[in-house]
This record gives C-alpha cells, structure tokens and sequence, in this order.
C-alpha cells in the first residue's frame, strides 16, 4: 500500500521566533545568529532575504548586505522551546513523528487519513493548529514519500520574486496522479544529494529539470556518477523514496559547546571554559534525569579540523565538576598548544536503563582500532570523577533546588565564574558562533 | 487454454508459485499475475518478481492447450474458498472464469506477452538429498540477516567442506552452519551465495518436507536453480564476498555445559517472556551442576529458572539475546545440547551431542 507522508516545514523559524516575542520587528528585517567577528547567521526572515541574506552566510556578510537589518543573538533555549510545543502538537496528528532539526518534522499520517480525513485537510489543519497556537506560520507538504512531501513543502513556502515576497500556498498535495506533473517542472538542485558538484555534471548532460533527468536511462547516470549515486538519481527523479519516517527517540548524547571569538591557547581560561561548559552539561543531564557514563571533549583546531578524545568510567555522573575532571584529563592529551577556536564537552552512555549490548561476531575479524587511555592513567581519572562525583551529589541537589524557584543564575560553582558573573542559562545558546558580548572577546 | 482440476492441486499451484509474485508494485503490472500454461495434461503455473521464479507443475484434465496469465492473490483466495471437489478453469483473450458447483467467477486476465520468459536453467551441479536439505535450511535460515542495508548477510552460503556440501548463514551477531552429507554429483568448486528468501520457499514447499528423492541443483553464473518433483525454483545469486566465517571458530573452549533440549528449550521460553523487548538479555550462569538462567526487566519483573546438566569448566556467567539463543537450541537435532563458552566477550557454540554435522556461534550481550 502507498504510504501518505507529511512533512511540516517552520517559515524563517529562529527570526520568526524573535518577531513574534518582539512585535515591532513585524515588517523589519531580523537577522538571527552569532553576531560577534565570527559568527554566522542562523535564519533570517524574508524581508532580510530580500536583500539577499541567506542563512549560514557569514555574519559579517550579512551586515554588508543589509546594514539596517536588526540583527540578534540567537536564543536558543526560547527555540528548543517552541520547538517543544511544535512536536507535542505533531504528536496529536500521527505517533510516527521524525524530527528534522528543531524546525522541520515528518509524519506517517497513513494511520491518520482513517481518523481525521483526507490528506489535504490534516495538512491545512494542522497548519491552521500551529499558526493559532504557537503564532507561527509553516508550509506543510504530502506526498506519498519523504522526498515528495519534503518537495512540495518546500514548493508551498514564500517566494522571493522581483516585486518582493510572494505568499506561498502554505498547503501543497501532490497526488500519485500529479506527482509527474509536479517534479518535472522542479530544478534538479532541489532533489536530496545533487550539490554543486553533481549539478555541474548534469548540467552538462543537459539536465536542468528533475523531468529532465528522468529521461536519462539509469545505465547512463550509473555510468557517469558511479552505481550507488547514479541509482539514487534515478530513483528520485522518478520519485522513489521508499525510506521510512523513523519516530524520534531521546537523546543519546547531551553536550555543550563554545567557538570562541579569537583562538585560545591558554590553558587555564580553557579549563574555565570546561567547568562552564560541563555544568551546563549536568544541569541537562539531571533536569532529564539521566546520568552518564562516558565524557568526551572535542575541539577545533586552528587548521579547522576537528579532534576528539572520550573516556569512558565504570560508574557514571552526573555533577559539573566530575564531568569537568575527567573533560580536563582529555583536553591535557589534545594538541591544543596552537590555539583551539571551539570547545566542546558532551556525555553519552546514559545509565536511565541497564545497557545491554548485542556484540558482533563479524567484527572480531577485523582489528578494532580504537584508541584506549593508558590503563593506570584511567584508573586515576576513574578515581578522581567518582571521589567528585560523591562529593558534589547532595550539594547539586540543593543548587537545583534554588535554581528552580530563582533561576539558573542564582547560585553556581565559583569555578565556572566569568567576567561577567554566572552564567545566565543552563542551555548552549549559540551554537551557530559567538555574540559580540562573549566574555573571551 | 480450458482444465479441470482437484481443488487442492489447484491451490497448491497457485499459492506455491503466487510466492514469488513481489508485494511492491514497481514493475510492471503483469507480474502482479502468475502464468498459466497448460499442455495435455499437464500444468505449469509460473509466478516470478525477476528475482526469484517459482514454477509448480502439476497433473491436470487439460480440455484445450494454451496458456494465460491471472492475478495471483485474487485468483488463489478464490480457488481456495470453493467447495471441495472439481475445478474448471477457462480462458478467452482478456478473461479467465474459474468455475465450480454454482459459483462462477470471471477475472480480468493479462496479456500473456507481457509475463517473461521463463530461461533454461543453468548446468547441473549437484543432487542434494531432499531429506537433509530440508533440515539444514530449517537450521540455518534463521540466522540469515533481514536487512537490506547488509545485502551479502541475507543469503545463505553454499560452500565446499571436506568434499561436503555447507550451509553456512549469519547475522552477524550469530552463526548457524550446517553439512549436508550424502551429496553427489560434482561438489561445489566455488562459493555460492543464495538469497535466503529463495531457500525458505524451498523449505516450506509442501512436497519437499521431509519428503524422500534428491533435489536437482542447477547454476550458472548469475543465477541457480533448484528441481525437485513438479517444483522449481530459480533465483539471482548474490554477488560479493562473504565473511571468511572460518576464522571465527574457535578450535577450543574451556567450559561446556551438557544440558537436555527439552527442558533447555522450554526454559528459555518460560523466561523470555520477561524480556521486554530484544534489548532484555537472558543471562547463563554455568556451574556445576547445570545452569540458572535469568531475566531480569526493570519495568516488569524477573524470571529465573534452573536446568540440571552437567558442566566441566570455571563458573562463568554469559548474557545472550533470548530469541538467538531459542533459535540456536531448537535447531539442534539432538536430545542433548552442549554449550561451549570461552568468557562474557567471545562467542559460545551450541551444538547437539549426538551429531557433529551443526554448529551456532553466538555473539554474546555485554551487560552494564
């Protein structure tokens, strides 16, 4: 049977998130995302995009392009947050909800057609259900794919032409009837896994539109792209897509991180920066009462390529300073002395259940190169985390205690004290870069 | 084309061969049907998804030659729920009617051009005894992987060993091997890797369980198939190389437990059914004296149970995925199973006492 697949799309959602908590900016054009020397923008609403601003451009770009443009530091923490009531909204439509990021989501809604009616009419209610609720808009796209519900979401949006902005849609059905009708006209670079580069070569053969590259045989496309992505094309430009909306399970991993507004080599301020970053982490872990048992800290070095060490301890925590020991203990066996432009910490191996394990026979047969900490050296570290860990559990429970009824800001470790006091929040909330206000600026 | 046919032989045809015909409907709408070719009195019935062919040939009244091509889901549920007893089965251009007692039921046929050619099956290779083939798929089948992702893993290897012919398949998480014995005809001279699907259809065939005679293999280079009375199976072989399995056999172990199938079996079963879902593991406390088993799932509860057995070795305790294990055990032919285990990281074997012609490697479950 045909599955009917959904795919709801949040317009501008980070800079819409601002208009709406901000009203004045209603008509302004919003920039949203690191706004110190590195940072990069996030989203931008339309009116932005009107002056060709786009997102993941470099902020400093941005500022050139659209010098009147009100430009603000992300919040992440007030995104995670709609983002929240999004999905609980989603949920009330179909169980099977696969979120994209914090803006994007699929719904199988082949379950839901029995209950709530055709297609087109979940598809206009529940966007009519997020516009009344959360006072956002979204496009909703249905296909009988991911990739054609993803397509015609993306075809319903606003538009940007010569006049300005052009309202979209908002809704779009694609029939199995018109699904030819609806692709053929669609540029190829709008189908998943043609980049520049595939572009360029399709260009060559001629191919502008999907319709176009569904007249190339496969035995062509396998032949110029290789078998495994010539395949792929060929699929989607007839529009196959048989991959399935997988419902989106907690977090496996909870991790914080810091891009820093000049690179630092100063060991000191990055072990500050640690106690930071980990208690951010453990408030997390114990706000979704999880604790865990391995750490891991990753970093940028001045040649942009990323490293990462983990460990992992026999017992597992729960409190900054446990997790910030051990995220130290890593980042003293990291080639950190050129200079590092972003810090991470992030802990996995969550102890909510008993981890079990299915270990594989077929990987005996080959040699597991994973990297272990010298073993005396770990038994220390093992040691020092769960001595901290101990020592810290019934004074966390009190710094919650207070943080509930005060907020975050109101009591903290004097090791994660900056320049400018405590930190404010608990959630990372810039990962797209650092603000001009950043305390290692 | 015009038969009369028992009912059951009619269904058994249809239903056999219909197995084939694929559930997507990407191809063509033709192989949505099965191909029905009648001549004297014989029939074939022919129902394939390019990848795998099943045909079943059987004895009918054939009135007049020819052939059509019938939808097959709709045309076997129909024939199935007739009243038992004589079947006519009739052709026009673009129609099939099947009629029997009062009922009669027209059904819009396809055009025979359109369904494939069925081609020649490739150069003999080998009989396989119809009896031990039946046995080994039931094995080793399981073991095969159902994902797609890993297309080398769901097929079943067929391979030379000590001039025997070896069913080997795995998960890999576990691995099940089993040799025929009795082959004849030119042993295999180099791997042949069979999609399991193919196989499980000539297992559950009706005429090949436990039945006696000898199942005719035919391969060529891209394609195998299997004969067996008015069966026939054909399917693409797998391409690629698969796992040198023998490395991961080891040559000893120092703890076997001997335990009986029965009370093993059913044990497991009994505390299974605390698992939660196959995350939960079974864990195996070997001792002397036999072994205690035990599940333990945070939501529901826990069950425990002992088997006597007797036991040669250091006390070691091993988790296993339930269901693996199960599957393991009950394919042992055998009253007694031995278990060998190294520690809680390496794979253990299960195999019967009696007979050394099985063997289940097991990856176990590391619990923390």
């Amino acid at each position: 049977m045909d599955r009917t697949i959904l795919h709801v799309d949040m317009d501008a959602f980070f800079a819409a998130v601002e208009v709406l908590d901000n009203p004045e900016l209603n008509g302004v054009p919003v920039v949203v995302g690191g706004t110190g020397k590195r940072g990069v923008v996030a989203s931008c609403n339309y009116e932005a995009r009107l002056f060709g601003v786009r997102s993941a451009v470099a902020m400093a770009s941005a500022r050139r392009l659209c010098p009147n443009a009100v430009f603000i530091d992300g919040r992440y923490s007030r995104y995670v947050e709609v983002s929240a009531k999004l999905y609980e909204l989603l949920t009330t439509v179909s169980p099977v909800v696969e979120r994209i990021g914090l803006d994007e989501a699929f719904l199988d809604i082949g379950g839901a057609t029995r209950l709530f009616g055709a297609p087109i009419e979940i598809a206009a209610r529940l966007r009519e259900s997020v516009l009344e609720e959360l006072g956002l808009n979204c496009s909703v796209g249905v296909g009988r794919s991911k990739m054609i519900a993803k397509l015609a979401s993306k075809a319903a949006k606003p538009h940007l032409t010569q006049r300005g902005v052009e309202v979209g849609d908002g809704v779009l059905v694609v029939e199995d009837s018109s699904e030819r009708s609806f692709l053929d006209p669609l540029p190829v670079s709008w189908l998943w896994g043609v980049g520049a580069v595939t572009r360029k070569r399709l260009s060559e053969l001629g191919v502008k539109t999907v319709g176009d590259l569904a007249q190339i045989p496969e035995a062509i496309l396998i032949k110029e792209f290789g078998s495994s992505h010539g395949t792929h094309l060929a699929l989607l430009s007839k529009g196959i897509d048989e991959s399935p909306v997988v419902a989106s399970r907690p977090p496996k991993s909870i991790g914080r991180e810091v891009t820093f507004a000049q690179d630092s080599c100063d060991i000191e301020y990055l072990k500050q920066r640690l106690n930071v970053l980990s208690a951010g982490v453990s408030s997390q872990l114990r706000e979704a009462g999880l604790s865990a048992s391995r750490v891991s800290v990753k970093v940028r070095l001045a040649d942009l390529t990323f490293q990462t060490r983990s460990f992992t301890l026999s017992t597992s925590l729960d409190t900054g300073p446990a997790i910030s020991a051990v995220a130290q203990a890593l980042l003293d066996s990291l080639p950190i002395d050129r200079g590092i432009r972003l810090l991470g910490v992030s802990t996995a191996n969550f102890s909510d259940v008993e981890r079990a394990e299915q270990l594989s026979l077929l990987s005996m047969l080959h040699d597991d190169g994973v990297r272990k900490v010298d073993s005396s050296e770990g038994e220390d570290l093992q040691e020092q985390a769960a001595v901290l860990e101990d020592g810290w559990r019934e004074i966390v429970k009190a710094v919650d205690a207070i943080r509930a009824k005060f907020g975050y800001s109101a009591v903290g470790n004097t090791s994660t004290l900056t320049g400018l006091g405590l930190p404010s929040t608990a959630r990372r909330d810039a990962p797209w870069g650092p603000s001009g206000q950043d305390p290692g600026d | 084309m015009k038969l009369r046919s028992e009912r059951d032989s009619l269904v058994e045809a249809l239903s056999v061969s219909g197995r084939a015909v694929g559930t997507r409907t990407l191809g063509s709408a033709v192989l949505s049907g099965v191909l029905l070719e009648t001549s004297g009195n014989s029939l074939t019935v022919t129902g394939t998804d390019l990848d795998l062919t099943i045909q079943v040939t059987t004895e009918v009244i054939g009135v007049e030659d020819g052939s059509c091509v019938v939808p097959a889901k709709v045309a076997a549920d129909v024939v199935r729920s007739l009243e038992p007893g004589a079947v006519t089965l009739s052709c026009t251009e673009d129609t099939v009617e099947i009629s029997a007692a009062r009922n009669n039921t027209t059904l819009r046929s396809f055009p025979v051009v359109e369904f494939p050619a069925v081609g020649q099956p490739g150069e003999k290779i080998l009989d396989l005894p119809a009896k031990s083939l039946s046995e080994g798929l039931r094995q080793v089948t399981k073991a095969a992987s159902s994902d797609d992702a890993r297309p080398l893993l769901t097929g079943i290897l067929l391979t030379e060993e000590s001039g025997e012919v070896r069913l080997v398949a795995t998960d890999s998480y576990r691995l099940a091997m089993r040799d025929l014995l009795e082959t004849t005809g030119s042993a295999i001279t180099s791997d042949i890797l069979v999609p399991a699907r193919a196989l499980a259809e000539l297992q559950r065939a009706p005429t090949t369980g436990g039945g006696d005679g000898v199942v005719e293999v035919f391969s060529s280079s891209s394609e195998i198939t299997f004969k067996y009375g008015g069966l026939r199976i054909s399917t693409r072989l797998l391409e690629g190389k698969y796992p040198d399995y023998r490395q991961l056999i080891p040559d000893s172990y120092p703890n076997e437990l001997h335990l009986g199938k029965e009370s093993l079996l059913s044990a497991l079963k009994r505390v299974r059914l605390l698992a939660r879902d196959n995350t939960t593991p079974v864990r195996l406390s070997m001792r002397s004296g036999g072994v205690d088993l035990s599940v333990v799932s945070q939501e529901i509860g826990d069950s425990n149970e002992t088997v006597d057995g007797d036991f040669s070795g250091d006390e070691i305790t091993v988790a296993f995925n339930p269901s693996y294990l199960i599957d393991g055990v009950d394919a042992v032919i055998s009253d007694e199973v031995i278990i060998e285990a190294a520690d809680s990281g390496q794979p253990a074997t299960v195999r019967g006492a009696e007979r050394d012609d099985y063997r289940y490697l097991l990856m176990p479950v590391r619990v923390s």
